[in-house]
């Protein structure tokens, strides 16, 4: 039983990464209808960037986490200037294989500034209450730091946050316009491209935050993006793409299956029979978990 | 497609036909120098024939994977899968059970098409991008498999070792020129093929489904039957590129088959330009041969040799931002 | 008009390709060849880059000292560094390039198993020798006489630490494994199992993970259920390091088991104080292994400012052995595939202890395969943060 009780919570850590990470993907997929693949990469440098400013500039936790927030904000909202707002009017494949160039030059430049081998945030430098001895003893032995209660309290926050952000102010109702329309939206005065530019920062942000959160929990490498990327931009479909509750939600799901497959079923196949799942649900409720039907989007 | 027999399109053919001898000249001319110690600073013959082998199995499985998403407008991003069933079938047939590759080709094709059908049945439904991430799911699935089970594969990592290369009377076929003529030959069928079906009704039907399924479907096009169609042919596609590539590379494993695969011979067709068969060939020669030409030397100085995929990836940026509906510009529909 | 474009184009590539001159300084006539080119193939880029580094930079040190000490006969030996990105489909395309280069003698690579299988048909069919000093697949040399290796393959050093927990380490009872799937980490995992089974170890749980993940806590967790005594992490320092750490927050109080692949100084970085009491094999320790293996390791931490790892070592060890083969067999006057044919010849003639190569790496002598043979193998244990040889070493083996 004490084990069940861990693998949920170790699924419920990874679910609010991968929920952080697809809220980006879903935000600006319901914009623009482009699967933003250098969204993964986004999230790499997050990471990298609070660990440059914190290892190299020596600057306290508390202070580089909102910093790289905001510079990696500008790096998404920069990759949206240069390379997807020329083909707003083009076909959605051409956006599409500009993204996989992004992702891949991205990736790439990252290895050549920080090399390859992995990095992580050493404990000197970190405040002591992320330190994994600083732990809740959960009945059954096993111990909860509270770096991971940090994780899913944050990732919860972030998230209802972002849901009153959308929800209740003003650029909320401008994004959810755009996602319904983009033209009557723009002929109503809303500035399409700003409130664009406005869901990458957003994206990038959150994306960032994950970012941190694997550099805390794990280690930082210019590939992370892509394993975690796709898991989340998994989750994002699994919840319905365009919908920001589903990929919370489906952060959550992709997360727990992820752990619970590699736990009792096999090891092996880990993400894999989170696909699986994933596929189950696409296949009997085409458009995702709280998708509308807008199939016709291709 | 003209057919003309004009002097230009001979020499074309020519060039084709006796590639491999003009690559050979440059490797005896190469040797016949190095005996006097002078070094032509020029990559050998053999070597730019196997990547010349290299780029039209890349323009097969364009050309492939073009029919479901440019003919019938379908995101696929798990074409490899199909390109990874072929392989495995032919590979484990001829290295495991000394099958003749002469019958493990049709093999691999048939199961490739197979299995096209079988990821086509639960996906007729979806559209879009969620018919994207369900090829996707596919197709990592197939790849964890020939990963974890070993006991089918035989090896760690899908690893599938000393495939017996094909002969005929007792001819091995295992140079690399004897390669470039068998994929040519291939291509030259898979392209007929294609060429085919797309100035035919079938054709016809699939880019109606492309432009509006439901005005398809009342006049009278069976969608289902002809995407499922579409997937078959298209999977056979790529299982014939697998069978091809099982004992050109001799070993095969898993990583062969990863998605990175999928989404390069996806770009293949979007920078060639979507639906157009000469276009996927055009993309597939110039992807399929760009990690090559960018390896460190005359392009990139040795000292940046790592930044070969950054500037793969930024070219492909900046071909779509000038040519955004591909090389092959055709009016976008 | 398009088809001239297309035609231009395909001229285009075929005329980059051509120009790609391989290296400039010696494009032009030479005599006799001033310096001697060997390459070295490995994943510089992709998911196995930072193995990569760490050979480029093994090689890199041993080709400086070489040419600091005034070359291979007074002829400067230089590397050519090829991209495999860690595929096979590349490997074959580096394969086949460097086969035909008809300055390159030698080829020290590739690091994958996959890899090097994939170049193992193309080496054989052009005659130059590909020395691996990374593919531990059991089958990687089989087959070729161009292809040898200097390190010991898994079913070896599966075989060595199943016994060495039997007899040495008597009171765990219990043991689980942890791999890499991978070639590497999934081929020793395979070797190890068959021998513990063979010798009656009590295997209580087999768990496997993927490379390019970085949370084991889900297969962590699950193990621990099982409560073995020991986990032997079959895979490579950049993941080992990440389990024992996660394996200790997960409350796991076993002790660590790993192989050669998790003897880096990463390791330790990594880890943190969760590396403390791990044993691990290697074909070397750096303070057994005598002064020379010590003064490489000050000299790489000198020019590259990072430890040596493994691979590292044995990529000095493979390049020392090429230029000693060079130094002995290399004749100006001789074609290039009779020198790389004197090098094969010299490789196949190192076939006794006496005859062996004796490098950082210990002494290197290879069987009728092309498979080092009698590699000793070391047990190390970390021990306040740092590697130690372990009180007691098992030396020979059922």
């Amino acid at each position: 039983m004490s084990q069940f009780l861990e693998q949920i919570i170790n699924g419920l850590v990874l679910g609010g990464i991968y929920a952080l990470i697809a809220v980006g993907y879903t935000m600006v997929y319901g914009i623009i209808q482009l699967i933003n693949f250098a969204h993964g990469e986004i999230f790499m440098f997050g990471a990298y960037i609070a660990l440059m400013l914190i290892t190299v500039f020596g600057i306290p936790f508390w202070i580089a986490l909102p910093l790289s927030m905001i510079l990696c904000g500008m790096l998404g909202m920069l990759i949206d200037l240069v390379a997807y707002r020329p083909l707003r009017n083009a076909p959605r494949l051409s956006a599409l294989i500009t993204a996989i160039g992004m992702s891949l030059a991205l990736q790439n430049l990252a290895r050549m500034i920080w090399s390859a081998r992995p990095r992580q945030f050493s404990p000197e430098v970190l405040p002591t209450i992320f330190l994994s001895q600083n732990a809740v003893t959960l009945p059954g032995g096993a111990s909860l730091p509270y770096r991971d209660v940090f994780i899913m309290v944050l990732a919860l926050v972030l998230m209802v946050a972002l849901n009153r952000l959308i929800y209740l102010t003003k650029i909320g109702k401008a994004m959810r316009a755009c996602a319904q329309n983009p033209v009557a939206a723009n002929l109503m005065g809303i500035r399409t491209n700003r409130v664009i530019a406005i869901t990458f920062i957003i994206g990038s942000a959150l994306g960032a935050v994950a970012g941190i959160m694997v550099g805390l929990r794990e280690v930082v490498t210019p590939t992370m993006g892509y394993y975690k990327g796709v898991a989340a931009f998994a989750a994002a479909v699994l919840g319905g793409i365009g919908n920001i509750t589903g990929a919370m939600l489906g952060g959550i799901i992709i997360g727990l299956a992820e752990v619970f497959g590699a736990g009792y079923i096999s090891s092996g196949y880990r993400l894999a029979i989170a696909y699986i799942i994933m596929i189950g649900v696409i296949v009997i409720r085409p458009s995702g978990l709280f998708g509308k039907s807008t199939g016709h989007r291709a | 497609m003209k057919n003309q027999l004009t002097p230009k399109n001979i020499t074309f053919g020519l060039f084709i036909c006796f590639l491999p001898l003009l690559m050979y000249g440059i490797d005896a001319i190469a040797l016949f120098l190095s005996h006097r110690n002078i070094y032509l600073g020029f990559p050998s013959g053999d070597y730019m024939l196997r990547i010349i082998v290299r780029a039209y199995l890349y323009m097969l499985l364009a050309i492939g994977l073009n029919i479901v998403c440019g003919f019938t407008g379908l995101l696929d991003l798990g074409y490899v899968g199909f390109y990874l069933i072929g392989g495995y079938t032919a590979g484990l047939l001829m290295a495991r059970l000394g099958v003749n590759y002469w019958i493990a080709l049709p093999l691999a094709v048939l199961n490739g098409a197979l299995w096209g059908l079988l990821r086509g049945a639960p996906t007729l439904r979806l559209t879009g991008d969620y018919f994207a991430i369900v090829t996707f799911g596919f197709a990592e699935l197939l790849f964890r498999i020939v990963k974890n089970e070993q006991w089918l594969i035989g090896g760690p990592n899908g690893l599938v070792r000393d495939i017996p290369p094909p002969s005929i009377l007792g001819v091995v076929f295992n140079q690399n020129w004897h390669n470039y003529y068998h994929i040519l030959i291939l291509l030259i069928l898979v392209v007929f093929i294609a060429y085919r079906l797309q100035h035919s009704r079938v054709g016809r039907a699939w880019v109606a489904i492309r432009e509006d399924e439901q005005a398809a479907e009342s006049m009278g096009i069976n969608v289902s039957r002809y995407k499922a169609l579409a997937f078959a042919v298209s999977a056979a596609i790529g299982g014939l590129g697998g069978g091809f590539v099982a004992q050109f590379q001799v070993n095969i494993s898993a990583p062969f088959f990863e998605f990175w695969e999928s989404i390069l011979i996806l770009c293949m067709v979007v920078l060639g330009g979507m639906g157009s068969i000469r276009g996927a060939m055009i993309g597939a020669a110039i992807l399929g041969s760009l990690g090559e030409v960018l390896r460190p030397g005359f392009i990139i100085p040795y000292q940046f040799g790592g930044s070969r995929y950054l500037i793969f990836g930024l070219i492909l940026i900046l071909l779509m931002r000038f040519r955004p509906g591909g090389l092959t510009l055709r009016k976008a529909s | 008009m398009r088809n001239w474009l297309v035609g231009l184009l395909i001229v285009g590539f075929v005329s980059i390709l051509g120009c790609q001159a391989q290296d400039r300084s010696t494009s032009q006539t030479q005599r006799a060849p001033r310096e001697l080119k060997v390459a070295v193939a490995a994943p510089f880029t992709g998911n196995a880059a930072a193995f990569g580094e760490m050979i480029r930079r093994g090689a890199e040190l041993q080709a400086k000292e070489i040419n600091d000490a005034g070359g291979v006969n007074g002829m400067k030996l230089m590397l050519v560094f090829e991209d495999d990105a860690g595929k096979d489909a590349e490997a074959s395309l580096v394969a086949e390039r460097i086969a035909n280069n008809l300055q390159i003698l030698a080829v020290v690579g590739h690091f994958n198993s996959s890899c090097s299988l994939a170049g193992k048909p193309i080496y054989q069919r052009a005659g130059i020798v590909e020395l691996s000093p990374g593919s531990t697949n059991v089958n990687v040399c089989e087959g070729s006489d161009w292809t040898f290796r200097n390190l010991y393959r898994d079913d070896f050093q599966g075989k060595f630490i199943a016994q060495y927990i039997d007899k040495i380490l008597t009171d765990l009872q219990s043991v689980a494994v942890f791999f890499d799937n991978d070639d590497y980490g999934r081929g020793l995992r395979n070797a190890f199992v068959e021998e513990a089974e063979k010798i009656g170890l009590n295997l209580v749980a087999s768990e496997a993970y993927d490379r390019d993940n970085t949370d084991f806590k889900a297969q962590l967790t699950s193990i621990k259920a099982k409560n073995p005594d020991a986990i032997f992490i079959s895979g490579l320092y950049s993941e080992a390091g990440l389990i024992a750490k996660q394996a200790r927050e997960t409350g796991i109080t076993a002790q660590f088991f790993g192989a050669d692949g998790v003897d880096s100084p990463d390791f330790l970085t990594i880890a943190g104080s969760a590396a403390e009491g791990t044993y691990l094999t290697t074909p070397f320790t750096f303070g057994a292994a005598g002064e020379d293996a010590l003064q490489m390791a000050a000299n790489f931490e000198e020019m590259h400012g990072v430890a040596p790892d493994t691979w590292a070592a044995l990529t000095y060890d493979a390049v020392g052995m090429i230029a000693d083969a060079l130094e002995k067999t290399y004749n100006p006057e001789a074609s290039v595939a009779d020198n790389r044919k004197s090098i094969r010849d010299h490789l196949a003639s190192l076939d006794t202890p006496e005859e062996g190569y004796k490098g950082v790496t210990g002494l290197t002598y290879f069987d009728t395969n092309g498979d080092t043979v009698n590699k000793p193998a070391y047990v190390k244990i970390v021990k306040d943060g740092q590697f130690v040889a372990a009180g007691q070493q098992l030396l020979e083996l059922d």
